[in-house]
């Protein structure tokens, strides 16, 4: 019970303040950004292989990654403004045991990654399916293609909110956390591909493709996991350092 | 009726100690003051007994219980620790009813609870655009949502105007003389002064001193006489200390005014006063912290100064 209390006033708590509708512009705004350069790609001498197979356009419109950013983004800046405005006081002084305090936290900001991942994935595929004929191509993405996108970018943002949230319980200041965010997602693995050849298939970008169905290396189950891996080890590493230390 | 605990608490932050091997109780039916300059470990200590920060050694318990272990945490202590803990673009009202949702209140006590701190008329603007006064008036809300037999509260009437003070303090004393607990941090020495039955003062981590305010401010007998070498002949050897007032009595404390009479009539001494010497609780705050080494009670131990 106490848990479902704590999760009522978690989601009051994110429904209260305008971050959620921000998030949701900024992924109406990639959306849109998708479909500005369909616009301006149809002029190009490669727009024929940008856009004309099903290949291209799920590669176009695959929006995982960016619900991955996006989502961390999200989840380390709620978790660690619950720092920086003290707002996390009344939520261990009403749930003591810290880890169903941080649980609930986190199953909020997890569903709402989700949300952010589903809205822009639906937007991205939309954007396109506006696009790609005012540039006389049609959007080819047959129904099951585009709804494994739309469930893959809600995946990865849900996965990304829990990174997020990991990190920002671990450094409490929003502007460190989102660094951190930006560092682990978007910096890191480009990086660790190039010094081990080996790690190229276990990054984000490349697992997010193989649950989009856009490569086929390692299986499906394997890149659920090894992503959800990459959401679990800050949410771990969160709950430990949330445990262990002082709460103010 | 929950007593508040702190036994033999300690917690440090590196190499600072914060909280040293601290021990006082707070009895339920009293304002309890808890004084001490900035720096001297008070919030540390709220928070080791709110359970929001962890104790090196030592236990803080409520009616013999941790926090944690609490049934019921927010219908049992109501708690306000700092001033501005509250998201900007959140409203009042949907502040409190987050507290309430968490604690398992129902919602219908976040108007009533507005109403009684004086905010209804704010309750639906961002917190962002609350006075200081506006914000404590909030986080009283908070910890009163839950109706508890218990108050801990850091620093409650800053940055209120004086109405909102005399507010506070009628709702603290009328608590209080219904058996609840109410343990309160200032730095408002006349606030106290008024507003506590007892209080406890730290230095340094350490505890300086507990007691009832009453029973504090009396420091001493206020003596006059014709023949004061003769009379601090006469109190030598008694466990006391002697000092000349700017108005030319004598200030003895240590021992009974009634010793003092039994010795200057021995000695053949007259005098002309013998009074109960009362002090501010300024004036007493400044000399059990004045010091940086001063972290004991007032001397029990006195000794004679000559005049």
């Amino acid at each position: 019970m106490s848990w479902l209390r704590l999760l009522k006033a978690e989601s009051r708590k994110l429904a209260t303040t305008r971050l959620p509708l921000g998030f949701l512009a900024v992924v109406g705004l990639v959306a849109a950004v998708v479909a500005v350069a369909v616009l301006m790609g149809a002029g190009t001498d490669d727009a024929e292989g940008l856009f004309d197979t099903i290949e291209a356009q799920t590669s176009l419109l695959s929006f995982g990654m960016n619900a991955m950013i996006i989502g961390g983004l999200f989840g380390a800046i709620v978790a660690a403004r619950e720092y920086a405005h003290g707002t996390a006081v009344p939520m261990f002084l009403a749930g003591p045991n810290r880890y169903r305090a941080m649980l609930a936290q986190l199953a909020v900001v997890v569903f709402f990654g989700g949300v952010i991942g589903l809205v822009g994935g639906g937007l991205t595929i939309a954007a396109g399916a506006l696009a790609l004929p005012v540039v006389d191509f049609q959007l080819l993405l047959p129904v099951d293609v585009a709804v494994r996108l739309v469930a893959t970018s809600a995946l990865a943002g849900a996965i990304g909110a829990g990174l997020g949230a990991g990190i920002g319980a671990l450094i409490r200041n929003p502007g460190g956390a989102v660094t951190a965010a930006v560092a682990i997602l978007l910096l890191g693995p480009p990086i660790v591909a190039q010094l081990v050849n080996d790690a190229a298939a276990w990054v984000p970008g490349s697992l997010i493709d193989v649950i989009s169905g856009l490569a086929q290396e390692p299986s499906l189950v394997t890149a659920i996991g090894a992503l959800a891996i990459w959401g679990l080890v800050p949410v771990v590493i969160g709950m430990f350092a949330v445990q262990r230390r002082d709460v103010i | 009726m929950h007593a508040l605990e702190i036994d033999h608490l300690t917690k440090r932050y590196g190499d600072n100690l914060a909280v040293d091997d601290l021990t006082f109780r707070v009895e339920p039916g009293r304002v309890t003051g808890f004084l001490g300059p900035n720096g001297s470990g008070k919030s540390t200590t709220m928070k080791i007994l709110l359970d929001l920060a962890t104790a090196d050694d030592g236990s803080a318990t409520i009616g013999g219980t941790r926090y944690r272990e609490l049934a019921d945490p927010f219908r049992t202590v109501g708690v306000i620790l700092e001033p501005n803990a509250f998201h900007p673009a959140r409203t009042g009202r949907n502040h409190l009813r987050v507290v309430a949702d968490a604690g398992n209140l129902p919602s219908t006590k976040v108007g009533e609870t507005l109403r009684l701190v004086g905010l209804s008329d704010a309750a639906d603007r961002g917190v962002g655009t609350y006075s200081l006064g506006m914000r404590q008036r909030l986080g009283l809300a908070a910890a009163l949502l839950g109706d508890p037999p218990i108050l801990v509260l850091d620093e409650p009437a800053n940055g209120l105007d004086p109405e909102g003070i005399r507010w506070l303090r009628d709702l603290l004393r009328s608590r209080a003389a219904d058996g609840k607990t109410v343990f309160v941090s200032s730095h408002l020495l006349a606030e106290v002064e008024h507003l506590a039955d007892d209080v406890v003062v730290i230095n340094r981590g350490r505890l300086v001193t507990t007691g009832a305010i009453a029973d504090l401010r009396k420091i001493g007998t206020s003596v006059r006489t014709p023949s004061k070498r003769s009379l601090i002949t006469a109190l030598d050897g008694a466990d006391c200390l002697v000092e000349t007032q700017i108005d030319g009595s004598l200030l003895v404390s240590g021992i009974p005014a009634a010793e003092i009479g039994d010795r200057a009539l021995a000695a053949g001494v007259a005098l002309h006063e013998l009074s109960p010497h009362v002090g501010s609780l300024e004036d007493l705050f400044m000399g059990w912290t004045a010091s940086p080494t001063a972290t004991d009670a007032p001397p029990t131990k006195k000794e004679k100064v000559l005049t």
